[in-house]
């Protein structure tokens, strides 16, 4: 009953406060970015400067091939400036690449150094076979240059014919992927909503002891880890809100909302009390800036892994915002892996809850006059 | 007027380091370097995973090393196991005399387009000795991910110096001071330009220490300074309005969150989106100062096009100038 009281006080005087309602245009305004200047679906081209130095007939085959897989069916001609330069150029585009047929070679290694792209020469080699010269950057990888080299050997249409012969077995058809822009939701709730606890808590803390208001604490009748409960349950609330703001107008009613919110409870719950431990160490908001800043910064790179799939080293698995991306990410899909998001609230829950033990303890010591 | 401005300075410094609140602003950036000196090369080699049979031949494993990174496991059920974890790894299993590929289902369409690709190749049987192709290479060094992050580590850096400032505000609130330079010969054109100088200083320090610490070192620093500095006016902008207009750190801190969000967007914009959305952007400073950056780090920067970037930055601030200018006029009543 104490905690009920605490937790309503606090959340009276938060609502007198400004913070709440910046985080809360702060969501109003990411979900107007994500509906309005974000696309359903990202489309990524690569550009390719190519120079043909063929004979005429087997060039008149390539453009037609080029034409065939452009978007409308027929190149343009475009002017494009390098270095000062202005060159002519014939632009081809598909689903997935842009391609610019330069008139000489010299133009496509100017052209693929300065814009920093994929340059090539097709030519014909002393048995008439067909020979490719790739300028690449240098910075690209080996596993990409070994691709390059042996891509073309083939003929493109045996090797297309075998590419739709490829059996790819999925474990599960169930899945359903999100679109890019949903696809971004999990970094927004997981630093927007689970981590916001992490540096606000600290302010709250020190605000208050600035005050005197954890004096008048130990004289009232309430202990300290009420107080510290109540404060989190204001983050835990106002996570909540803000992440609700962003995900119903995108996902509608497809994620599972109870377990959305329970997953922000825990996750809100761990990354307050990390902020109240770290806190405990400090005399005021300033001197543990850099301290919290740091591990905010360190729960950042998980992020790159999230979005370059093929990245994933044991050590950025180990941070607690990897988890918290891939728990969001199952709650927002269809048939996202329920179990999974529940084991994984029950992991920060327990974390949460160690933290707190130490931080109560702490505080003890502290708090009081 | 100098004389004070510098005055005001020192204080800062000094109030600063005594909290070591500058101290984290100048070592953060560095570690921020030298983290991203030290897990762009594993980025940068990332293709795909894939999970094979130690049983497989040999041969087969080696050739698929050549193309992605490979983890070898016992037998099927552990690929399946595996394939069924959380990241992104795609099984590559034999089965008669051809191998199929195994996927858990949920994995970006990149990914099984490259792995159905280095399948096809090895069902060929072309070899890299087999090559057609010759690779002449530029030699650049440095990945366009490590330009992306050392860029907005730049813009995060200009941001940080408005935090400082309007921590700093809000701390000479509490303690009163502000209501007494009021009573000095301080100008309030002095005390805002005193102010202002700390916040430029550290974005300038922790500028030229990334650049030199990612080994960007041969880049035009005067034009990557220049944008750097243009965009950390709107930062100390906002760090001025929000220290005079806060009572308490967490207000300050949450509007200073408020400033990564166009940081976050621009920079999201300009590596993700299509020509056609890049307009809702120019609103951003963030967006012609990361756009301005990307032109200097990757050494294709003209003084005209810096120039040009380093204008609008400056007129989209001037245009926020205006709009707080009655705000900080008040707060410093």
């Amino acid at each position: 009953m104490k905690l009920w009281h605490s937790f309503i006080k606090e959340l009276k005087l938060a609502f007198r406060g400004f913070y709440i309602y910046i985080e809360i245009f702060m969501a109003v305004l990411l979900l107007v970015i994500l509906l309005f200047a974000v696309p359903e679906k990202f489309v990524s081209k690569q550009s390719e400067y190519i120079h043909l130095n063929l004979p005429q007939m087997v060039k008149e085959s390539f453009l037609q091939r080029m034409e065939d897989n452009d978007l409308d069916g027929k190149s343009e001609l475009i002017e494009i400036k390098n270095d000062g330069e202005v060159i002519k150029v014939q632009f081809f585009e598909s689903d997935t690449r842009k391609i610019y047929l330069v008139d000489n070679k010299e133009d496509v290694i100017k052209l693929a150094d300065k814009k920093q792209q994929l340059g090539a020469i097709i030519k014909l080699d002393d048995s008439y076979n067909l020979a490719y010269e790739y300028y690449l950057q240098g910075y690209e990888s080996q596993r990409l240059k070994n691709l390059f080299s042996i891509i073309h050997v083939e003929n493109s249409d045996i090797l297309q014919t075998t590419l739709d012969e490829q059996d790819v077995r999925p474990l599960s058809t169930s899945y359903e992927q999100l679109t890019d822009r949903q696809n971004i939701l999990p970094s927004v709730l997981t630093f927007n909503g689970s981590l916001l606890g992490l540096f606000l808590i600290a302010g709250y803390i020190f605000l208050d002891k600035k005050e005197g208001v954890i004096k008048a604490y130990a004289v009232s009748a309430a202990s300290v880890w009420q107080y510290l409960l109540s404060k989190v349950g204001v983050l835990m609330l106002t996570g909540i809100i803000s992440s609700l703001i962003v995900v119903l107008p995108i996902m509608g009613l497809q994620p599972n909302y109870w377990a959305l919110i329970l997953f922000l409870l825990t996750t809100v719950f761990l990354s307050s009390t990390l902020g109240l431990l770290v806190a405990s160490f400090y005399e005021d908001f300033l001197q543990s800036f850099g301290s919290i800043f740091l591990i905010l910064m360190a729960m950042v790179i998980p992020n790159i892994a999230y979005f370059i799939p093929g990245w994933n080293p044991f050590w950025v698995k180990i941070l607690p915002s990897y988890p918290m991306l891939e728990g969001f990410k199952e709650i927002l899909l269809k048939n996202g892996d329920i179990t999974y998001v529940l084991w994984l609230s029950f992991g920060f829950l327990a974390a949460g809850i160690i933290l707190f033990l130490i931080s109560n303890k702490r505080y003890k010591k502290t708090l009081t006059v | 007027m100098l004389k004070r401005i510098w005055a005001i300075f020192t204080r800062d410094v000094k109030v600063s380091m005594r909290t070591f609140i500058s101290l984290y602003i100048l070592v953060v950036p560095l570690i921020l370097a030298f983290a991203i000196n030290l897990f762009t090369p594993g980025i940068n080699d990332t293709t795909i995973n894939l999970a094979l049979l130690e049983a497989d031949n040999p041969e087969q494993i080696a050739y698929f090393k050549s193309f992605a990174k490979v983890e070898l496991f016992k037998d099927v059920e552990s690929v399946q196991k595996r394939v069924e974890a959380r990241d992104n790894i795609v099984g590559i299993l034999p089965e008669g005399d051809k191998h199929y590929i195994m996927i858990q289902g949920n994995e970006p369409e990149g990914v099984i387009d490259y792995a159905k690709l280095i399948n096809s190749l090895n069902e060929l049987d072309i070899q890299v000795e087999d090559t057609n192709a010759e690779i002449i290479e530029f030699g650049k060094t440095v990945p366009p991910l490590k330009r992306t992050l050392v860029n907005g580590v730049l813009l995060l850096i200009s941001i940080l110096g408005g935090m400082l400032i309007a921590f700093n505000i809000v701390e000479e609130k509490a303690d009163r001071t502000i209501r007494s330079i009021n009573v000095t010969p301080t100008t309030r054109n002095t005390f805002i330009l005193g102010k202002s100088l700390l916040g430029l200083v550290l974005p300038i320090f922790g500028t030229i220490a990334t650049v030199f610490i990612c080994g960007f070192g041969d880049v035009n620093l005067l034009q990557i300074l220049l944008i750097v500095s243009a965009a950390s006016l709107l930062s100390l902008l906002v760090g001025f309005i929000q220290g005079l207009s806060s009572d308490d750190i967490i207000s300050a801190v949450s509007i200073i969150k408020l400033l990564f969000l166009p940081l976050f967007a621009s920079v999201l914009a300009i590596e993700l989106l299509s020509a056609k959305w890049q307009k809702f952007f120019y609103w951003s400073p963030f967006y012609w100062a990361y756009k301005g950056n990307n032109a200097v780090l990757s050494q294709t920067s003209t003084w005209q096009q810096i120039l040009s970037y380093t204008g609008i930055v400056i007129v989209l601030c001037g245009i926020v100038y205006l709009i707080a200018a009655p705000r900080i006029r008040k707060g410093l009543e």
